[in-house]
């Protein structure tokens, strides 16, 4: 009996824990984001009314976020669960809702938001047969990096928060105002730094940057990878360079979670220039915040083109 | 619907060409006939820069409406797009095909698997999972493992369980078929092991996969540190050995209980610390293992028979993986220790009851696995078990093995291993070679224990 004892002195410890740490944290909607920029936008719009966790730090691959346990308590307290959509996450994001315990954010309910809500999919597969790669179903997950497209995500959140805490909506319509106000702003900035971008060809290691380039105008003329999430054999590195070279592309972006090597060969084989630019906050030194980001991005691929090589 | 999309846009479309071309007219000085008359020369060429201007307008109205039907149509496409959830449940299948060579047969290795060249299909497991409804999912594992001995494919249920989604106070609920959780790989599947062989120490202290019928509860402490707790009871647990032989009647005692607790630590953003503690216990094995179906092990002519089993078990993965290029680089260190402390009736050889005794067994392994590219790892693994009945009798193994996966779907795996047992136990040593070749289609999702 006395194990038992024992065991029941344990659980009733752990419980009285929990209700002590719940309780020092009520107040604050608890929003876990996925990724850092959709933690950066509900930080905006909640501002001091949320706790904002991401599982992401910036610097991993989107679809590739370590499963951490540690992950697994913040998940299990969250009131909102922050998604990109379009399965962004589906190597890790199942797996954890699964284990976070927490039925408030499964995917069915309204503690799970996805962002990606009102956006038309660009490069919708038309199969999802293993042969064309780890394609998403629904469509190119990478919208964020299109800023217009981000609007939506702000008002997604903006939605979600309304939903989740109606008394608190003048504070989050005038926060989501404030901030579109400052975004509109920017794009019509970056749409005009971004105008040596137009019709440029470039190429970067993975798929990320469809939206982007529609965006600007850019011509994505290829990526390292042979298909999303399969690395690239011999004859597909020699096809691309010989193409980049025929077509002058001038641009290769290396994301940080791929390694250097490989890109680093192709641009100095073709005599394009190597970038490296992140595709979240804080992907790189100085972008903390979604509007840095997309500063640095084009900053970056402006002074590329422009700087000498 | 994508037809009339298509003619709304090129109506509304050439609608802006006109006004465009309207515009640009009205907007172009019209030459009198005066200035005609007077200089031909500069009309024809007023003539010729408004008509490349309405030119120029035409091509862009052009390129907008080639953007727009290009929207519209990506648009459609993705209506069209059939959603993987109309495909319930996911469906998913495994192959995985083991080349091997031992260097002595199974009589002096005491292996199941024959010595020399040998081709043996271990897995063709057919994946089912879906949501039952909102407050569960259900999934199986139906896997076909060809015989040794006849090579004839015998289709097998290895999990078939209902889990809860819903349960308030973070619980979780499985029923039916599934493998436990004791330690660390006993509920992974053969083709996610990290080596090629489930570790020796597992196969014969839980029975290999550490299958059951039962029921298991686990409960994430509701604290800020990650704390599970497992609970089960079940009918057997382990795979096929030793056989469900459970007898006549059976009270509550002739279940199997395990439980498992588990933590984290986050040692730096890149090391993760995951130890664990396993018991599990049967206080009452009465007839486990039936005569008619395998033989009773012996230690120096005298029969064993399980009365009792108890199994305790520690566990810790220690691994680095860089946030930044996970993908790419990893290092983990994993290592079980398991403890077998079960009580035997014994009979010597002419039948006669002798005092029954308690056979406390250590065994272990440990692996160390490093993921050097995308496509690329290898590992070295160290094993070290006493024998469950016979302390005395004592097997070593290394192995080495490096690991080529061409994708998340497709991988191939050599590996060398050295199997050293003592004099004690009447076996040999043996040299094993293993080329392994998994290959996965349709859905694979890595669940919270595969990750």
């Amino acid at each position: 009996m006395k194990p038992l004892l024992k065991l029941f002195s344990v659980f009733a410890l752990t419980a009285a824990l929990s209700v002590w740490s719940t309780s020092a944290q009520a107040g604050k909607i608890k929003i876990v984001a996925t990724l850092t920029d959709l933690a950066d936008l509900s930080r905006e719009v909640g501002d001091d009314l949320v706790e904002v966790n991401s599982l992401a730090t910036g610097v991993e691959d989107t679809h590739g976020v370590p499963m951490k346990p540690s992950f697994v308590p913040l998940m299990n307290r969250a009131d909102l669960l922050l998604s990109e959509g379009f399965e962004m996450e589906h190597a890790f994001l199942p797996a954890l809702l699964e284990a976070s315990k927490n039925p408030r954010i499964q995917r069915d309910r309204s503690g799970y938001v996805d962002c990606s809500q009102g956006i038309v999919p660009l490069a919708v597969p038309k199969t999802t047969e293993h042969y064309a790669g780890d394609v998403h179903p629904y469509g190119n997950p990478h919208y964020m990096l299109d800023p217009v497209l981000a609007k939506t995500a702000v008002d997604n959140i903006y939605k979600a928060l309304v939903a989740f805490a109606p008394q608190h909506q003048a504070e989050f319509t005038r926060n989501r105002d404030a901030y579109l106000a400052r975004l509109n702003n920017k794009i019509a900035e970056w749409e005009k730094e971004a105008r040596p971008l137009k019709g440029v060809k470039f190429i970067a290691y993975h798929e990320e940057w469809n939206y982007f380039a529609a965006r600007f105008g850019m011509d994505f003329y290829g990526t390292v990878e042979l298909r999303p999430g399969i690395d690239p054999t011999p004859r597909h590195i020699e096809e691309l360079i010989a193409g980049m070279k025929a077509e002058h592309v001038p641009l290769v972006v290396r994301e940080p979670q791929f390694p250097e090597k490989v890109p680093s060969a192709i641009a100095e084989q073709t005599g394009a220039t190597l970038i490296n630019l992140p595709i979240m906050p804080g992907g790189v030194p100085q972008t903390e915040t979604y509007m840095k980001m997309m500063d640095y991005i084009i900053h970056t691929m402006v002074a590329a083109l422009q700087g000498p090589k | 619907m994508r037809a009339i999309a298509i003619a709304l846009v090129i109506y509304l479309g050439s609608g802006w060409v006109f006004t465009a071309i309207a515009q640009e007219s009205d907007s172009d000085q019209v030459p009198n006939k005066e200035d005609q008359a007077q200089n031909p020369d500069k009309h024809a060429n007023t003539t010729e820069e408004a008509l490349k201007k309405q030119q120029q307008a035409i091509d862009e109205q052009q390129k907008m409406i080639n953007d727009l039907k290009s929207e519209v149509d990506q648009l459609v496409e993705s209506q069209k797009k059939v959603l993987p959830s109309e495909f319930n449940p996911s469906i998913g299948f495994v192959g995985e095909t083991i080349f091997s060579y031992r260097s002595r047969g199974s009589s002096e290795t005491g292996s199941d698997q024959p010595g020399g060249f040998n081709i043996f299909q271990r897995s063709m497991e057919l994946n089912i999972a879906g949501s039952v409804d909102p407050f569960a999912k259900g999934y199986a594992v139906i896997n076909a493992t060809a015989d040794m001995a006849t090579g004839e494919a015998t289709l097998g249920v290895e999990e078939a369980a209902l889990q809860t989604t819903a349960l308030p106070g973070n619980l979780e609920v499985k029923a039916g078929r599934f493998f436990g959780e004791f330690g660390r790989l006993g509920y992974i599947h053969d083709h996610e092991l990290p080596f090629v062989n489930r570790p020796l120490v597992l196969d014969q202290y839980i029975g290999g996969e550490s299958r059951t019928d039962g029921l298991q509860l686990n409960w994430l402490v509701p604290v800020e540190h990650y704390i599970s707790l497992t609970l089960g009871a079940g009918n057997q647990f382990g795979g096929d050995n030793p056989p469900n032989f459970v007898g006549e009647f059976r009270q509550g005692s002739g279940l199997n209980y395990w439980g498992r607790l588990s933590t984290y630590f986050e040692l730096t953003p890149d090391i993760s610390l995951e130890p664990g503690l396993s018991g599990l216990w049967n206080p009452t094995t009465l007839a486990q293992w039936d005569p008619a179906v395998q033989d009773l092990p012996t230690v120096n002519g005298n029969t064993h028979t399980e009365r009792e089993r108890r199994l305790a078990g520690a566990d810790l993965v220690l691994s680095w993986k860089p946030l930044r290029n996970n993908q790419f680089q990893t290092l983990t260190w994993g290592t079980e220790v398991l403890y077998s402390d079960n009580r035997y009736d014994i009979t010597d050889s002419s039948g006669n009851a002798l005092p029954g005794r308690t056979v406390g067994a250590y065994g272990l392994y440990s692996y160390l696995t490093y993921k050097w590219h995308r496509q690329w790892s290898g590992g070295v693994q160290y094993e070290w078990l006493e024998d469950m009945v016979d302390m005395q009798a004592k097997t070593s193994a290394y192995s080495a093995q490096i690991t080529w996966a061409l994708s998340h779907w497709n991988q191939l795996r050599l590996q060398y291993t050295y199997t050293d047992p003592n004099a004690a136990s009447g076996l040999h040593p043996d040299n094993a070679v293993y080329m392994q070749w998994a290959w996965i289609i349709g859905s694979h999702a890595h669940g919270w224990q595969q990750r």
